[in-house]
């Protein structure tokens, strides 16, 4: 028996797609170089991707085809040498397509395998993110703005190759530099990209995850029910009606919360979040109304809470809010639990206002999707400076 | 019946009227007060929509009776008009069967208790009017009750029997009713029709129950499922397929006591087979020509007899294996083809062997002899020719497993 | 009068006076795997919304169906059940004869219920097209069918559908290095087709997400008034579209603005340009070029200024030369139209 390698890749549907595609094709070409088979795959029950929405693709590399041929008889690999996050929001956990619950990011990692995450962050606060697992694991912070590079148009910052050189730090045994380097001229024929995958490889550096570090919560979790428990006539019960809201202070009712989808509720999907200022709120409806997730709850007094269990991040209402500031998308990483922003406000005003100010200050480019012809080009040289400095 | 000769009253309670098997349908679906059917035409099946018409016209029966545009949508309107609650009456033949393959398949996966009348045809190309059994055989692995009727009064009969048993809460799964191009679909004969106090007494109304489609029961129907679950919702409709054996038999035991009509084995009909050394077999109108050919031989003094299927799913194996266990040999006659399968015989021979295979008893020899297609006569030499060969496998004599009966060649 | 359609009641819903006076109960609810922005999504929950809980849904195959209803799991208050990719026609029309006669017979308590079927732009202009011409030629059936148009077959891959504009990046007309256009097919006039070929339906309509109340009003029109009725709605995509998820409304405006899709209603055979496009018509605002609407998506990003300059002219054509301006392709003129070289 030989060695198999399992490479995991946790990016956002659409988004990021065609990186994740070339990441995990890249990794079978350059162990081809050294002779290992391989092969690369994307989880086919993500396979009708949407915007955001958390997906996986593999890379499975074997010293022999018998060995691989181990690797390929599963659906897809349980355990993993490396798990590769190419969003760092994505560290809040995994709610993907094809199942339910969600999903701690490392949790396929074997013991002591790596974390590689894009990051402009330090370590800290992604390891924060991360739920605790029982086994300690390596993390390796490859700095970055997330290359959401969308869907026709490929926006080639090198996030792709880096992750690549990194791969070969991390793994040796998988493959050397050098061949990463061979793979990537034949497939790119780029001598900047094989630069930027060596300065990665140079510059990389690891930290220690100890089962005592991070996120204790227990993530919500699914039993599949068996034949013989499920509804005849492939029927399920719709959503209740919805109820009204209560008042944490005055205990006055009024508003309406809808009822929601107990099974998936999204909010890993986000990688930026509304803040809500209510003293600024005119209560002109607009967010409440072009929302598609109905993920606003109306509350006794006629405001908006963007209830963050069902919150996907689009940014509409931002978009569609007349006051200024009323409404701001903040990067998810600036937040650590999923509490109503209007319970806040009605605990104490002048503390929330503060809060709001600072989680608004400086929130930062939107990193993804596409805007106008040539956005893509207009962002790829601040990630290329990136890339070749480290 | 303003559309039948009335032939004589009896005992005030029960009609005879003189009419084809699709009018024997037609009567049916006016007993069973249907209230969503949907008719597109093809012939031969289209004779029963062209006399419900009439029922409707004449004010004879109250229903939705919608000309669709194609029979995707014929099928595709009463799977929804009967997830909404509605009795639905619906049909088609050969490649208009074929065309509404989508809407078949999915009406058993949604649990709809949809009642279809085949009005068996060639399927093209050449484009055929004649029999043939290809077109509801399609069906047969999709969780369809299949049942073939061999005259007007047995169509009439089973119509009725096909509701009760397909809108049994138990079971929610559709029934087509296979009628033999103009064999049955075209001719007409006498029929005794029976009262609608009667039919109110053996037909309870259609009850969706928890699967209604209606405001005051939200639910969602047929998300789309994955391989989390796609093995456990088979699973659910195999049961109800398995469950679909015993409550045809109770169907046919409660008919006996209302209507004063048995037909024994709900499943399969015996002719001359007490004493007899071998068997044939077969489904729908060519039972006429084999019973001729029998009666003809018996006094020849061969013992042959005839075993007819009724229903083709559930196909009730076990019976089967024990019935033809007591025979020399059995020969299988399909109206239909399966190109490429083992041995190259027809569908039923095909099933047949399988059944026998596993059964418990003796296992003799089934030969499969392609016969009638296209609607080409079965005639009672071409029965004697089969007798011979099958007289033939019983003695030992090594036969061809597959024979074509009534080819040019 | 020869013939007599027996039209059943339908539910009172007049307009919505404002949004400020719209229901807060939602029908369509969270937890649905559609994209962050789907303004599909959208047309659902405002869709709901303007028809309320004595409502049966019922959706083909599509975005709408995989996404929003995964098995186990689902963002339906009321009930809702799947029909197969081109059915919605059937689905409308089989559950509204349901009713019809149960209610008649007595089997079914009688009260008016709302029947709406859905169906995307690749199961209504393209596989359904027959059934839902069927549907809209019976009277006495009290449905609506409505067309959620993200111009392409979003959830199987983004491939193109006869509704796709032309020129669009889809996977089944992906520019190469020798052909930049592989879609040179302009986009079906779905509305304007159903509406010239089914006299008896009394309500046709398009609208957009961007334009709630209004669209909302016209869903609540077509359910009101009696028999077999067609809304179709324009909805940004930013999957398929490619652009970031927060522009879905402004995409959806401009759209309009440009042009690019008219709204219009048909009311008993009275045709009247509503909401911007009313505003253009008249002359009380100017129509914005298209090129402000290409540029925002990704599916055009290989046009170039000639591609650009056709698109602008077939829209021009459109408003100038259509007998009814986005309405009806008859022109009152002949005349050549020359795509761009390749």
């Amino acid at each position: 028996m030989g060695r198999l390698f399992a490479i995991e890749i946790i990016y956002r549907g659409i988004f990021q797609k065609t990186l994740a595609r070339n990441i995990s094709r890249a990794i079978v070409l350059a162990a081809h170089k050294e002779g290992k088979p391989g092969i690369s795959f994307g989880r086919y029950g993500d396979s009708p991707e949407r915007n955001g929405i958390p997906a996986k693709s593999f890379a499975i590399v074997a010293t022999d085809d018998v060995t691989l041929e181990e690797g390929m008889a599963k659906y897809e690999p349980k355990d993993v040498d490396i798990t590769i996050c190419v969003d760092d929001t994505l560290a809040k956990g995994v709610e993907s397509w094809a199942w339910y619950g969600l999903q701690p990011v490392n949790k396929l990692l074997k013991p002591g395998g790596t974390l590689i995450v894009t990051s402009r962050l330090e370590a800290d606060p992604i390891i924060a993110m991360c739920h605790r697992k029982e086994t300690p694991y390596e993390m390796a912070i490859l700095k970055a703005i997330p290359s959401f590079s969308g869907l026709w148009v490929y926006k080639d910052d090198h996030t792709d190759v880096r992750i690549l050189g990194a791969i070969a730090k991390i793994l040796p045994d998988l493959f050397s530099l050098k061949s990463v380097q061979a793979a990537i001229t034949d497939e790119w024929h780029d001598a900047v990209k094989v630069t930027s995958a060596a300065r990665a490889y140079e510059k990389l550096t690891t930290v220690t995850v100890k089962p005592t570090q991070g996120n204790p919560e227990v993530p919500f979790k699914f039993d599949l029910p068996k034949w013989h428990e499920m509804g005849e006539g492939i029927v399920i019960p719709s959503i209740p009606a919805g109820h009204k809201m209560e008042d944490p202070g005055t205990h006055a009712t009024g508003g309406y919360k809808p009822d929601r989808n107990p099974t998936f509720k999204k909010f890993s999907t986000r990688t930026m979040r509304p803040v809500v200022d209510f003293d600024t709120c005119i209560k002109c409806t607009l967010c409440w109304l072009q929302c598609p997730d109905s993920c606003f709850d109306v509350t006794p007094e006629g405001l908006y809470d963007a209830n963050m269990e069902a919150c996907c991040g689009c940014g509409v209402c931002e978009a569609v809010c007349p006051v200024p500031n009323c409404v701001t998308m903040v990067n998810e990483s600036s937040f650590h639990d999923n509490a109503s922003q209007w319970v806040a406000w009605r605990k104490d005003k002048t503390n929330y206002k503060g809060w709001v100010q600072e989680k608004i200050k400086g929130h930062g480019e939107r990193s993804h999707g596409f805007r106008y012809l040539g956005q893509y080009e207009e962002q790829v040289p601040e990630m290329l400076d990136i890339a070749t400095k480290g | 019946m303003a559309i039948a000769t009335v032939v004589e009253q009896q005992k005030g309670t029960e009609e005879t009227a003189l009419i084809t098997g699709s009018e024997a349908i037609a009567v049916a679906c006016k007993l069973a007060d249907v209230d969503v059917i949907t008719a597109y035409p093809i012939r031969p099946y289209d004779t029963v929509m062209q006399y419900i018409c009439k029922l409707v016209a004449n004010g004879e029966m109250d229903c939705e009776y919608i000309v669709a545009e194609g029979e995707h949508s014929q099928f595709e309107i009463v799977k929804h008009a009967s997830a909404a609650g509605a009795r639905v009456f619906c049909g088609s033949s050969g490649v208009g069967w074929m065309y509404a393959m989508e809407a078949l398949t999915v009406t058993p996966a949604l649990r709809i208790p949809m009642i279809a009348m085949v009005g068996n045809r060639a399927l093209d190309d050449p484009g055929a009017f004649g029999v043939e059994h290809n077109d509801a055989l399609a069906v047969r692995d999709l969780g369809w009750q299949l049942v073939w009727v061999d005259n007007a009064q047995e169509a009439l009969d089973t119509a009725l029997i096909a509701y009760r048993v397909a809108e049994d809460r138990r079971i929610f799964l559709p029934c087509a009713i296979s009628c033999d191009g103009a064999f049955l679909t075209h001719s007409q004969a006498v029929v005794k029709i029976p009262s609608q106090e009667q039919v109110n007494k053996f037909l309870p109304r259609y009850n969706r129950g928890d699967l209604l489609l209606h405001p005051d029961n939200p639910i969602t129907v047929a998300p789309q499922g994955n391989e989390d679950w796609v093995m456990e919702i088979r699973r659910q409709n195999y049961a109800a397929i398995e469950r679909s054996y015993g409550v045809i038999k109770e169907a046919y035991a409660e008919f006996e006591k209302i209507f004063g009509r048995s037909y024994g084995n709900p499943f399969f009909e015996e002719y001359m087979t007490s004493d007899a050394d071998i068997v044939l077999m077969g489904m729908g109108t060519l039972s006429t020509p084999v019973k001729v050919a029998i009666r003809k031989m018996r006094d020849e003094g061969k013992k042959v007899g005839f075993v007819r299927m009724r229903w083709f799913r559930p196909f009730a194996a076990e019976d089967l294996a024990k019935c033809l266990s007591r025979f020399k040999a059995v020969g299988v006659i399909d109206r239909d083809y399966s190109m490429g399968s083992p041995y190259n015989s027809g569908v039923l021979a095909t099933e047949v062997r399988t059944a026998l295979y596993c059964g418990s008893g003796a296992k003799p020899p089934v030969l499969g002899f392609i016969a009638g297609l296209g609607g080409r006569e079965v005639t009672v030499p071409d029965v004697e020719k089969i007798t011979a060969s099958v007289q033939q496998a019983a003695q030992g004599k090594t036969q061809p497993l597959t024979q074509w009966i009534g080819l040019r060649e | 009068m020869a013939t007599v359609v027996k039209h059943d009641p339908t539910q009172a819903l007049d307009p919505f006076k404002s949004v400020k006076k719209l229901p807060l109960e939602e029908y369509f609810t969270s937890g649905h795997r559609t994209c962050q922005g789907c303004e599909s999504a959208l047309l659902m929950k405002l869709m709901a919304k303007a028809a309320g809980p004595r409502t049966i849904v019922l959706g083909s195959t599509g975005c709408m169906y995989v996404a929003n209803t995964t098995y186990y799991s689902t963002s339906w208050v009321v009930p809702w059940m799947h029909t197969q990719l081109g059915s919605s026609g059937s689905a409308a029309l089989g559950t509204a004869a349901a009713l019809k006669v149960l209610m008649r017979k007595g089997k079914m308590k009688n009260e008016p219920i709302n029947v709406i079927a859905f169906c995307g732009d690749g199961g209504g202009a393209d596989m359904g097209i027959s059934g839902i011409s069927a549907t809209l030629t019976h009277p006495d059936y009290n449905c609506l069918i409505l067309m959620y148009d993200n111009e392409s077959y979003a959830n199987t891959d983004i491939q193109l559908s006869g509704s796709t504009p032309w020129g669009a990046n889809t996977t089944f007309s992906t520019p190469g290095k020798v052909k930049r256009i592989m879609h040179h097919r302009w986009k079906k006039n779905m509305a304007g087709m159903m509406a010239a070929g089914h006299p008896e339906c009394k309500y046709v309509s398009t609208i957009s997400m961007s334009y709630g109340l209004h669209a909302m009003n016209s869903m609540r029109k077509a359910l009101a008034i009696g028999g077999p009725t067609f809304v179709h709605s324009l909805d940004p995509c930013p999957k398929g579209w490619d652009y970031d998820p927060y522009l879905s409304h402004e995409i959806g405006e401009l759209a309009v603005n440009t042009g690019v899709w008219p709204l219009y209603e048909i009311e008993n055979g009275v045709l009247r340009l509503t909401g911007r496009t009313q505003q253009i018509a008249a002359g009380k605002i100017r129509r914005q070029p298209v090129r402000d609407y290409l540029t925002k998506q990704g599916r055009f990003a290989h046009f170039t200024a000639d591609d650009t300059d056709y698109f602008q002219s077939k829209i021009d054509e459109m408003w100038t030369k259509w007998l009814y301006p986005g309405v009806i392709p008859f022109r009152k003129e002949i005349e050549a139209d020359s795509a761009p070289a390749e």
